[in-house]
């Protein structure tokens, strides 16, 4: 049956439907487009003896290999759109620069697409009030204290908080930190949010 | 006034009516700016752009952050201006957060909604969002070109973007309390058996009801979603 | 709460399907029995169970909804769509007297959303499938959102065992909410976690790992 790989496309992002993002499948992109390109050409020559002969028996199957022609069409599209819609999500959970390993699982289109992206919302966050503009990929939970507990999950560096102080971020170290500096080091599993 | 009453009043996120004076008080601005949040987070389409709001809201966090240079380090007051600000960003954000969400979800929508509006009709989006909005649309296109569409028949290379991402559904049910009391309210039937009626919304009382019923009602401020 | 950044596009509602809907489009791959009105030239290789080079008119087959949809006319009619078991009388039957006993998993997935894709075949029993459709999801929806506000902290895969693929997402639906307002009870709301994105690579990054 026709539109089998193109399904199948679907079904690779639908089994992770947590948001990760698989690598991109270009192979099955390549199959499913020349299997559109078979399906045209043999429609091509079914429309001219279809015209030419006044053969309109051949209708049926013009109209079959149509319909696959944009099943086709629209499992591919979804596919890529869905992929963009990880994408995105990328952006907003890990910031503007992603792990290597993201990043392989990327088409170069995929890839500009995300650095399009990361220039327009910050163009957006820049425009938005005074000359720095506001970021809203932070404070995604309301807060409810200045300051929090943070336990370091990996060695990260050094760490400048508002007043100017530097900090260490070594592995295992704790500190009392401003929580809206934490936000995204926490997003991104570098500091653990200690409840006592 | 001193800056701390201006800050205990712009933290005061209780709510409050807005006044129509064109002078606000930080408590007002930010009892509007609550409104404006809560209304777009709880409706499936975008609303109306309060650019001027988030402006005054921008700048009322900025002028809190000046004051805040003046104060003493390690003064406790401090530290509570500074949650104050938090709070604010907080709700400002999230506002901002939840109106981007839906002009990536319904761009070719959003942006079709703009080019007919008519002169003189409040803009759905402000120039920032519009601009905004008009990337991602051009940015997915140009993608979805590249990778795929050009390599296909010539009578599949485009896709009608209008068609293939779906509109808000205005059908879905909103909760919301009634600021002004509205008489005669037409209720669109839920089944073959029933037929529509009329109901009042009495002024303090909360409704679960479809959105599209109320939408005119959201835009003017006679009720607040919940 | 705004933190969960990847939303795929929903599914359509009732009889709408939502192009890049990527559950919309594995329902219309949900195959219907039918029968072809015309013979399909050079085609014969699509019905495996013939070696003939054409489809001849008569033939009965399974073909995927979308198919089904694409190729289904009132005017000229190519083929015509016949019920899926669980649509037709008999099983309306069993789903009137008791919805809540049926097995809607295996039955489906789709069941209601193939159901209402069905309403696009102008059967003329259409009007009392969408009331057995429609009647159906009503008596076992009590259940469904009982059970998802009950189950907290524990294994739920007993309990979406039967559900259909709405029913499904109902259910997470309600565990979420459950499990957001436990967590602001416990004074938990406001505590800052990782990314279950960024989690969930870790894991498979071990998993690869580990392989």
């Amino acid at each position: 049956m026709f539109c089998e790989k193109a399904v199948e496309l679907v079904r690779e992002l639908h089994r992770m439907s947590d948001g990760q993002l698989p690598a991109f499948n270009e192979d099955g992109i390549r199959q499913v487009l020349e299997e559109m390109k078979a399906l045209y050409e043999q429609n091509q020559s079914d429309v001219n003896e279809a015209k030419t002969e006044g053969k309109s028996e051949l209708i049926p199957s013009i109209k079959f290999r149509h319909c696959c022609l944009l099943r086709n069409q629209r499992c591919i599209t979804a596919y890529l759109y869905d992929r963009l819609l990880r994408i995105r999500a990328l952006r907003w959970e890990y910031g503007s620069v992603l792990p290597t390993t993201i990043r392989f699982h990327m088409c170069a289109e995929e890839v500009e697409w995300f650095n399009q992206y990361k220039k327009s919302l910050a163009s957006y966050m820049r425009s938005l009030g005074g000359e720095e503009g506001l970021d809203i990929t932070q404070d995604m939970k309301p807060p409810k204290s200045l300051y929090i507990e943070v336990r370091c999950l990996k060695d990260h560096g050094e760490f400048e908080i508002d007043d100017g102080t530097v900090i260490l971020l070594k592995k295992n170290s704790q500190h009392f930190l401003p929580r809206w500096k934490c936000e995204q080091l926490i997003r991104q599993g570098v500091l653990e949010h200690v409840i006592s | 006034r001193t800056m701390a009453d201006a800050l205990s009043d712009a933290g005061d996120l209780s709510g409050g009516e807005g006044s129509q004076d064109d002078v606000m008080t930080p408590a007002e601005l930010i009892a509007r700016l609550e409104e404006a949040w809560l209304n777009e987070k709880f409706s499936p389409e975008l609303l109306e752009s309060k650019s001027e709001l988030v402006e005054c809201v921008m700048e009322q966090l900025t002028h809190m952050e000046e004051n805040l240079q003046r104060v003493r380090k390690g003064d406790l007051k401090a530290s509570v201006h500074h949650m104050e600000i938090g709070r604010i960003r907080y709700v400002l954000s999230s506002y901002l957060r939840s109106r981007l969400q839906k002009i990536e979800k319904f761009f070719p929508h959003v942006l079709e909604k703009e080019k007919s509006r008519a002169d003189g009709d409040p803009s759905f989006l402000s120039p920032e969002e519009f601009a905004f909005a008009k990337e991602y649309l051009a940015n997915t296109e140009v993608y979805l070109k590249a990778v795929a569409l050009r390599h296909m028949p010539p009578n599949l290379q485009s896709i009608d973007m209008l068609k293939a991402i779906p509109e808000p559904c205005l059908d879905s049910f909103v909760f919301l309390r009634v600021k002004e009391r509205q008489e005669k309210i037409l209720v669109e039937p839920e089944t073959d058996e029933q037929r529509e009626y009329v109901v009042d919304l009495e002024e303090g009382s909360q409704h679960l009801m479809r959105y599209r019923t109320i939408a005119p009602l959201v835009a003017n401020g006679a009720v607040q979603l919940i | 709460m705004d933190t969960r950044s990847y939303m795929p596009v929903p599914p359509g509602v009732g009889t709408e399907e939502n192009v890049f809907s990527l559950d919309d489009i594995l329902l219309s791959q949900e195959r219907l029995p039918c029968r072809t009105e015309s013979v399909f030239p050079g085609l014969g290789f699509v019905d495996k169970s013939s070696d003939s080079r054409h489809i001849p008119e008569g033939t009965k087959m399974e073909i995927p909804l979308w198919l089904a949809k694409g190729l289904y006319e009132r005017k000229r009619r190519v083929i015509s769509v016949e019920l899926p078991r669980v649509y037709r009388e008999g099983w309306r039957t069993v789903f009137g007297a008791d919805a809540n006993v049926v097995d809607l998993h295996t039955m489906g997935p789709y069941y209601y959303g193939l159901g209402s894709q069905m309403l696009h075949f102008d059967s003329p029993e259409n009007s009392e499938i969408a009331q057995c459709v429609l009647q159906t999801f009503i008596g076992r929806f009590r259940r469904t959102m009982d059970s998802s506000q009950n189950a907290y902290n524990e294994d739920t895969s007993v309990l979406v065992e039967k559900l259909d693929c709405l029913e499904r997402a109902l259910f997470r639906a309600g565990q979420s909410g459950l499990n957001a307002f436990q967590l602001w009870e416990k004074g938990l709301a406001s505590h800052l976690t990782a990314s279950s994105l960024v989690t969930n690579y870790r894991k498979r990054k071990l998993a690869d790992l580990q392989a």
